[in-house]
């Protein structure tokens, strides 16, 4: 029995468990990689020994990064995700 | 949180009884925490130092919309005009679709039309360049912390309807703990944004 909608779409439980349990560890992981490259910035400044202006400005240039690749990661989970499952 | 429990005066949202509102997220929150001790997800919900809250809000929204609605998709063959003749949450809670926009005269309808109306709805805001823009450099609009927490708003009521009327399915599937897992995250994160502007009306 398939629906009409173009949204709701039959998924197999299967498919479904194995999306959430590799989400849910793909979300550790993000959150990790993030925290550590920021710690290896830092680190990294530390030993350079820059001045407080331009660490900064250095975070600030990590952090714009790191916006945008999320921006461009949620333009790609929203168009594509639902045609490959 | 106080945004989940509904728009005091809304018509779209008929609490059945004299009872506080709310109750009902009450329980399930109970319920999502006392079956997932794992306090890590919350890590992972929480701002990161630093972001903007905007893109943050917008890429977990995101997120929740492709895990509700993939969730909703195992459970399509239970949830038919026979079965769910009216979208509720438990004998309390009903609900008539109305957008705000397209739909303003709420409609009275089966749940699975509901929920196809709800989702065709927030694909339409996901889609949309100016609320949603997905282009580097490309600022939100002013109202979109707003935007987002209705469309929040109105995914939680899946969650609710399955919870309610289909968790001896999800059970059979074997997919309660994943359940679990997906409302407890929404909630982390719904709780974590909402103590600060999302609170705002
Ligand atoms: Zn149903």
């Amino acid at each position: 029995q398939s629906r009409e909608s173009v949204i709701v779409k039959n998924y197999s439980p299967q498919a479904y468990k194995f999306y959430m349990e590799q989400h849910v560890e793909n979300l550790m992981k993000i959150y990790q990689q993030r925290v550590e490259r920021r710690r290896q910035l830092e680190k990294e400044m530390d030993k350079v020994g820059l001045s407080e202006e331009a660490q900064c400005e250095i975070r600030r240039l990590l952090q714009q990064k790191e916006s945008n690749y999320m921006r461009l990661k949620r333009a790609k989970m929203d168009k594509s995700m639902f045609k490959k499952l | 949180m106080s945004f989940l429990f509904g728009n005091r005066a809304s018509k779209t949202f008929k609490p059945k009884k004299n009872i506080p509102e709310g109750t009902h997220q009450y329980d399930l929150m109970k319920h999502a925490a006392a079956t997932l001790g794992s306090g890590n997800l919350r890590l992972a919900v929480m701002l990161p130092e630093g972001e903007d809250l905007n893109e943050w809000v917008a890429v977990n929204t995101v997120d929740f919309f492709n895990q509700i609605n993939m969730l909703y998709g195992t459970i399509t063959e239970f949830c038919t005009p026979e079965t769910c003749p009216i979208m509720s949450a438990g004998p309390k809670y009903e609900y008539h679709w109305a957008d705000g926009q397209a739909v303003k005269k709420p409609i009275k309808c089966s749940a699975p039309k509901y929920i196809d109306y709800l989702m065709t709805w927030v694909q339409d805001q996901l889609d949309d360049e100016t609320l949603f823009p997905s282009k580097i450099g490309v600022p939100f609009p002013k109202n979109f912390l707003s935007c987002a927490k209705t469309i929040l708003k109105r995914l939680f009521r899946v969650y609710a309807h399955i919870y309610h009327q289909h968790f001896s399915e999800v059970v059979q599937l074997g997919e309660e703990a994943h359940l679990n897992t997906s409302f407890k995250h929404f909630i982390f994160f719904v709780q974590v944004s909402d103590v600060e502007p999302l609170a705002e009306e």
